[in-house]
């Protein structure tokens, strides 16, 4: 046993020195040592302890939110979900990146409305077809949108290379991409991450950030008209961060996008699905009524009530289903042309390969749509300029050059 | 083929050690202080000592030249621990602050190489003494470590058990090497603590593994960004650094033991 002596002293005192490191563990304070819950990190800030210094806005932005108010955590959001991709940091499990799923844990109404609208998996099939969707996805977005989900992607993407459509196209159209966790989109794209906004969500520019720019003016025709123009008047007394269910007419006595395609105005539903109150398909090149055209009409009147009589909304209807039907006109002239031209072999069946293909798709996709949303959003110079000005320019130009190849 | 006679001994072995280990700690230094954006000028000068130092003593390998250098990494070291007490650990004393901002232990890294060159000049390498040691510079590593695993791994709440292994493993590195430190002679445990060292070469390659597995698993806008904030990538390995100094120093207790009388053990 003597040959063991030096062995021996030299397990005990490793074995002390173990015993003494877990003897110090211990002792750290319960808020260190006990595993995180949403409980925990309420009473002892953990996360704060380290984002205050590291990522300090993010703190503070999250501080000004309702979340905070309500005693929401950042475990509450961040906690990976059971098919969400986890990683672990300083001994939390968190998700790797969150989506919507994981606001759907408390929001689930609203995330079963999102999932109904052309925000969802339809606006990413858009620019990236059906990849990444399952079958059931496309069928649910299929069942509200034909047409939506089972179509290419559109051919100006490809031409313009994968830089444009990662830089361009995806940042806006991510709001409905298919997440790993099985989930669609994103509810950040609207209401921030942090701060988690709903008064965010209700500024006509958080909305333009995307409707904006010749393919869907939506955000200049708002600020040239009397919404837009009183809006920016009064937004300093308006009250933008009152609750979806509560909102009235005195939070929000002039309109913004949300307002009138969203918001719950003195008791009206409250809706993450547009498609509710929207009764024509004004992105089209040839615009037709949607399926539930005079459910989606009426209610959308519903909303125009808490501000104006019903003859007004009426007569403003009318004109601007007329101008619907003008814009119609004008592009079906210039589409028979065009098909003409193709089936006379006259254009080659390629897309985007010559320059009249170009002028239609601006006629269409630009002036014809600039010209819709105008007359609907009380726009007038889109109406006119924007809009039907260059609808028979171009019209012109495309006779010009049909007549140019007898 | 022949290994070369200076390659057969421990003072030789220790040599290249330190000179292996300065220049990757121009590696190591060079990572770390990109998290600071080399904000400060003087951030550079370990880089460039451990870029000079070893191209120093290998072209002009004399005893001047490692004393000089031994003296200067001294140096280094204790004014780098000085500079890093300007660190938020000692404005606000958490376990996260003494992890995660500058590390005022981590230069003493220097400091330990200084000093292994300077006694590697000062004592005979062919003495006990000078294996007594190498194996005292390698416990003061190994206590290092069992201080900063520990630490570090509180910091993460221990939220993995397996992240007691290494406290473990360097409290068997500690206790055997101070034993032996003072029981150089016992064969028994010389046995133990070379099986001892062999663990510590296992756990910290495997805590190499983890640290960059975890690395690359976690979220981050860029491959460079997972490891100046993730997990420390190379710290693991000090386990299987020191166990190779450990291990040379135990080699030359094997060597002076075989002209000294065993003490407590019979040798078999």
């Amino acid at each position: 046993m003597r040959s063991f002596t030096g062995v021996f002293i030299a397990v005990v005192i490793a074995a002390a020195v173990v015993v003494a490191a877990f003897i110090l563990n211990s002792r750290r304070p319960r808020v260190e040592v006990e595993q995180p819950s949403p409980a925990n990190i309420r009473a002892s800030g953990k996360c704060a302890e380290c984002h205050s210094r590291e990522t300090p806005a993010i703190v503070h932005e999250f501080e000004l939110s309702k979340h905070a108010a309500a005693g929401v955590t950042c475990l509450d959001c961040h906690g990976a979900g059971d098919n969400q991709p986890k990683f672990d940091h300083r001994g939390f499990v968190m998700a790797k990146s969150l989506t919507a799923a994981n606001c759907a844990r408390c929001h689930a109404t609203q995330y079963r409305q999102f999932l109904r609208s052309r925000h969802a998996a339809p606006s990413w099939a858009a620019v990236s077809g059906t990849r990444g969707f399952t079958a059931e996805q496309i069928a649910f977005a299929e069942q509200y949108h034909p047409g939506s989900m089972n179509r290419p992607p559109n051919a100006i993407g490809s031409l313009e290379g994968a830089t444009a459509i990662a830089g361009g196209c995806t940042k806006c159209h991510n709001v409905g991409q298919p997440n790993p966790d099985g989930s669609i989109g994103s509810c950040t794209n609207c209401h921030s991450r942090h701060s988690a906004s709903i008064a965010l969500a209700r500024l006509p520019e958080t909305c333009g950030q995307c409707h904006m720019g010749p393919d869907h003016s939506q955000i200049e025709i708002y600020h040239e008209s009397k919404h837009g123009v009183l809006f920016n008047a009064q937004r300093a007394t308006m009250n933008l961060g009152a609750p979806a269910k509560k909102l009235t007419a005195a939070d929000m006595p002039v309109p913004t996008c949300a307002t009138c395609h969203m918001s719950g105005l003195e008791g009206q539903n409250v809706t993450h699905d547009m498609s509710e109150r929207l009764s024509w398909y004004l992105f089209a090149e040839i615009s037709t009524k949607r399926p539930n055209y005079a459910q989606a009409q009426s209610n959308m009147k519903e909303i125009c009530l808490k501000c104006h009589t019903k003859p007004r909304i009426d007569l403003f209807f009318v004109q601007a289903e007329q101008q619907v039907a003008s814009t119609n006109a004008v592009v079906s002239q210039a589409k028979a042309i065009m098909d003409n031209l193709h089936a006379t072999g006259k254009l080659t069946p390629k897309p985007f390969d010559e320059p009249l293909e170009y002028t239609y798709f601006n006629m269409w996709h630009y002036d014809g749509r600039t010209s819709k949303h105008g007359a609907f959003m009380g726009g007038a110079d889109f109406v006119q300029w924007h809009g039907n000005y260059e609808l028979v320019s171009k019209l012109t130009e495309i006779q010009h050059a049909a007549n140019a190849h007898p | 083929m022949r290994i070369p006679d200076a390659l057969r001994k421990p003072h030789t072995i220790v040599e290249i050690f330190i000179v292996g280990n300065l220049a990757f700690l121009a590696v190591d230094v060079y990572v770390a202080h990109l998290t600071n954006a080399f904000e400060r000028r003087p951030e550079w000068l370990p880089v460039i000592f451990s870029i000079a130092a070893p191209l120093l003593l290998l072209i002009v390998a004399n005893r001047l030249t490692g004393m000089l250098v031994g003296w200067l990494s001294l140096l280094v070291g204790i004014g780098g621990m000085l500079y890093h007490l300007q660190s938020h650990f000692f404005a606000e004393q958490t376990i996260r602050n003494l992890v995660y901002t500058a590390p005022f232990v981590a230069p003493l890294a220097y400091a330990g190489l200084g000093m292994l060159l300077i006694l590697d000049r000062m004592t005979d390498p062919d003495s006990l003494e000078w294996a007594q040691w190498i194996l005292f510079l390698a416990l003061g590593g190994f206590a290092g470590n069992l201080a900063l695993s520990l630490a570090d791994h509180a910091q993460n709440g221990f939220f993995n058990r397996g992240e007691w292994v290494p406290v473990v493993a360097a409290a068997l590195a500690c206790a055997f090497l101070v034993t032996l430190v003072v029981r150089p002679t016992d064969r028994a445990l010389w046995r133990w603590t070379a099986w001892i060292m062999v663990l510590q070469v296992l756990v910290g390659t495997a805590g190499f593994a983890l640290h960059l597995r975890a690395n690359l698993l976690r979220p981050a806008p860029n491959v460079l960004e997972r490891f100046l904030y993730g997990a420390p990538v190379f710290a693991p390995l000090l386990f299987a650094n020191l166990a190779i100094l450990a291990g040379i120093g135990m080699w030359g207790i094997r060597i002076c033991g075989s002209s000294t009388a065993q003490t407590d053990t019979p040798a078999n």
